[in-house]
């Protein structure tokens, strides 16, 4: 009791002193800082999936782009309140998360990585077609969340998003529902044997997440202030995936590491510009190749491996 | 009264014919052995019981519902429970939490405290208790198989289903086994459908024993009326 | 009108059911579905376009080594990266996803972001029944086609590899029980599916120029002819790629060509919701 008291302390401390980092720095770094909570909440959403129900899903970009743009054509067609936006965007990624879910896990993982593949080809088709509404490769101008354009700002409404993503996954994994996604990942027909439902519990880890995407998409969109098909691109989609992986997938701490990591590094060699998602991609083949539990994984099995000897 | 019945069960694999026209009756309260020799379709059996395949053909009809074809997860919730063969625990989580999985998907409304002991308790009924906090991929195959009984009684099933749990037991080992068997289907008023090779043990603990042969039913009788049948016996020795 | 879009839709059906055939046999056998896939294809594309247009070599022997290179790689992939993560579906699909986008950029870096074309086998057009001009390049790809088609059903059905193909593909555990080296297997039918990606990579090329990112709906139409046919079902994926080459084709004639890969998109909703286990599917036993 002593230790978990201990552990919050410590967290209200990081989460504070992350809080305060913005004010002794500049414009640029405060971007990078708000990108980067952007990736915590994709990665942090996907890897409840795919980390703790073992589907992988490769629509996560997918819905973040329905997210953003429900809510950028309701701001701009219906002059819909952007925070209200980004409420409707959530939803309709938790709509179509659910639709797409139903029609496919019954039949399996496999499935669901086929038919969101499909998905994020057949949005970016439809994004392209419907130039009149979307506005194509040129993007959608839509309005800010506040009034005065502020990074600050920014930073702290994505903090709280990227905050309130991280405590629905926490809640979720230690709840009894979490029993049962490690269970439907570990082995799905012993958990059915023993009165899991399968396919609800992975509909509702691919609703939830989804809905999560969605959430993140349209506050990005609302504050890149254009929305183009590069947000729900299969680049990102990648992006997304590979932070997860080199940072640790199926951990809390992984995604939130590999999202900040691979974020700053890629401002860092953004001089190399067309490089770089080759070496993230090499990257990304290595760790998931040899070190399949990212970071946070060898960190643990270093550890592991030190306790003994002390 | 049957508490399970199965009604012509059939099943084909490609071309192999894995049950024909298979009738058989569990009795509430009793201990039914299942025995036959390699590949007579008794796993097959069980699982087809037990939702993880679809039937072929025929009725399966438990406490008077018929369950045929329906998932798995409604058979359990039904109350039959049943162990794997081969087993298969939640490698990655502890023995505890494998446990709790089966407890709260009857008891949603319970949270870690309450099902906690709860599990503890089954894990120590099957003596796992000093393991509760270790990964289940690290126990050998007998805890495994005792980790396989204490989730399925987690459940808290009217059948139990026990496919080979004996393996690998030596003959004072496999004495108390059965009498925690027995004693599960006294204290618990549990029934049990029983496949287990190790004949001493469905001797002792069934009243009734169905013997099965390439897909059909060869016998149904008490353990000493059938190991006194000539066609049980050249069927286990293979003639 | 008609006939035309029906023989664009059987050129092009003929060429998804050779690449779906790679999917399928993968799937079958390894229950590994290769997401780079339709990188495969393409990197066909560009050997036989870097090997007949730069180098001069001759077009049918470019093809040749084009295909044969790109089975070898497939050997070094399954070899280095799918055979660790065998038992985990999981790490495949994360494997193969990171390979394609490491493909696609690599494609971009060599070979730059604009189409590119090997040279056709031949020229001019043939009037088919009297109704209609057609391209000569692409009847002769509809013949490449299903001579290469033909050959590996061949092969599955009288060669000693394809009966071991077809008896890992029934019941995995029943063939390692009759001593039938499955590792080899594995390696050898993953070698195979990325030769039947290239073999239609470099049938299609000539007729549609590759792009570095062209890969990604190639593959995810061999999918959906996967799932159309019931995965694991060599016949049944040739009969789902002749149907949505049709489809696809007469949606683009009459509907709209904007659109045209969404009907595939329209079809795989419509199977996973009547016939989830797919048109010509075995059932799940």
């Amino acid at each position: 009791m002593v230790k978990a008291i201990d552990n919050r302390w410590w967290l209200a401390a990081a989460v504070a002193g992350f809080a305060a980092l913005p004010w002794g720095l500049g414009i640029y770094h405060q971007h990078v800082l708000i990108v980067s909570l952007f990736y915590v909440m994709m990665t942090a959403s996907w890897n409840l999936l795919a980390g703790y129900t073992g589907q992988v899903s490769f629509g996560h970009a997918a819905f973040a782009g329905i997210g953003a743009y429900a809510s950028g054509i309701l701001a701009t067609k219906v002059g819909l309140n952007p925070w209200l936006g980004v409420g409707a965007g959530t939803l309709a990624a938790a709509v179509f998360g659910f639709l797409l879910g139903v029609l496919c896990l019954k039949m399996g993982g496999i499935y669901l990585s086929l038919t969101t593949l499909g998905f994020s080809e057949i949005l970016h088709i439809i994004i392209n077609n419907e130039y009149e509404i979307t506005r194509g490769t040129m993007g959608l101008q839509v309005p800010g969340l506040i009034a005065e354009y502020s990074k600050l700002a920014y930073f702290y409404i994505f903090l709280a998003g990227a905050i309130i993503t991280l405590a629905v996954v926490h809640r979720l994994i230690h709840a009894n529902i979490g029993l049962n996604f490690r269970a439907v990942q570990n082995d799905e027909r012993a958990a059915a044997a023993l009165g899991v439902d399968v396919v609800r519990v992975r509909v509702l880890a691919f609703t939830v997440s989804s809905a999560l995407a969605g959430m993140a998409g349209a506050l990005y969109g609302h504050y890149l202030l254009l929305i183009t098909p590069q947000i729900p691109s299969l680049d990102q989609q990648f992006l997304v995936l590979s932070m997860t992986v080199i940072g640790g997938l199926g951990s809390f701490a992984g995604p939130v590491i590999g999202a900040f990591g691979l974020e700053i590094l890629s401002e860092y060699i953004r001089a190399y510009g067309e490089y770089h998602v080759l070496a993230f991609g090499l990257v990304a083949l290595i760790v998931a190749r040899f070190a399949p539990r990212g970071l946070v994984g060898v960190w643990k099995q270093f550890m592991d491996r030190r306790r003994p000897a002390a | 009264m049957a508490l399970l019945e199965g009604r012509r069960l059939s099943k084909r694999f490609g071309g192999v014919q894995a049950l024909t026209e298979v009738d058989f009756a569990v009795e509430a309260g009793a201990i039914v052995g299942l025995i036959g020799p390699n590949g007579a379709g008794k796993t097959t059996l069980f699982n087809i019981v037990a939702g993880a395949l679809p039937p072929g053909e025929g009725q399966v009809v438990f406490d008077g519902w018929p369950i045929t074809g329906k998932p798995a997860f409604r058979i359990c919730r039904r109350g039959i429970a049943r162990t794997f063969q081969v087993t298969r625990p939640f490698g990655e989580m502890t023995c505890l939490e494998n446990v709790a999985v089966a407890i709260v998907n009857r008891r949603p409304d319970l949270g870690r405290a309450a099902w906690g002991p709860m599990a503890m308790e089954y894990l120590e009924a099957v003596g796992l208790g000093a393991l509760a906090e270790t990964a289940a991929k690290h126990l050998n195959v007998i805890q495994k198989k005792r980790l396989e009984i204490a989730r399925a009684l987690a459940t808290e099933p009217k059948l139990l289903m026990l496919d080979e749990v004996l393996g690998g037991l030596n003959t004072q080992e496999i004495q108390e086994a059965v009498g925690f068997i027995r004693d599960l289907r006294d204290t618990r008023g549990l029934t049990v459908f029983w496949i287990e090779h190790v004949m001493g043990a469905i001797m002792q603990a069934a009243e009734k024993v169905i013997v099965l042969d390439q897909g059909r039913v060869l016998m149904v009788g008490t353990p000493k009326a059938v190991v006194a049948d000539e066609r049980v016996i050249s069927a286990y020795l293979g003639t | 009108m008609l006939a035309l879009s029906l023989t664009n839709g059987l050129v092009i059906g003929i060429v998804y059911a050779l690449t779906a055939l790679g999917v399928s046999l993968v799937v079958g056998i390894m229950n590994v579905v290769n997401f780079a896939h339709g990188e495969f294809y393409i990197l066909a594309g560009y050997f036989s376009y870097l090997f007949a247009h730069t180098l001069g070599i001759h077009p049918l022997a470019a093809m040749v080594i084009a295909v044969g290179l790109v089975f070898l790689l497939g050997l070094v992939v399954e070899y280095t990266l799918i055979r660790p993560t065998y038992g985990d579906d999981m790490y495949s699909l994360i494997l193969t996803f990171i390979l394609s986008i490491v493909f696609q950029s690599l494609f971009l870096l060599v070979f730059g972001p604009y189409p590119n074309k090997p040279p056709s086998w031949i020229k001019g057009a043939t009037e088919v029944f009297g109704l209609f001009h057609y391209g000569n390049q692409r009847l002769a790809a509809l013949a490449a086609g299903v001579v290469v088609i033909a050959l590996f059903f061949a092969m599955l059905k009288l060669t000693w590899f394809g009966r071991m193909i077809r008896a890992a593909a029934q019941d995995r555990e029943m063939a390692e029980l009759n001593g039938i080296n499955t590792t080899r297997l594995n390696l050898l039918s993953f070698g195979l599916g990325c030769a039947l990606a290239a073999a239609a990579g470099v049938i299609l090329a000539p007729v549609f120029p590759v792009t570095p990112t062209a890969g990604t709906p190639v593959a995810l139409t061999a999918f959906v002819c996967v799932v159309l046919g019931g995965m694991g079902s060599m016949s049944g994926c040739v009969l789902g790629g002749l149907v949505l080459g049709v489809v696809e084709n007469l949606g683009a004639a009459y509907v709209s060509t904007g659109y045209k890969h969404v009907f595939m998109f329209l079809i795989l909703i419509l199977v996973l919701l009547f016939r989830p286990a797919g048109l010509f599917g075995r059932r799940e036993v």
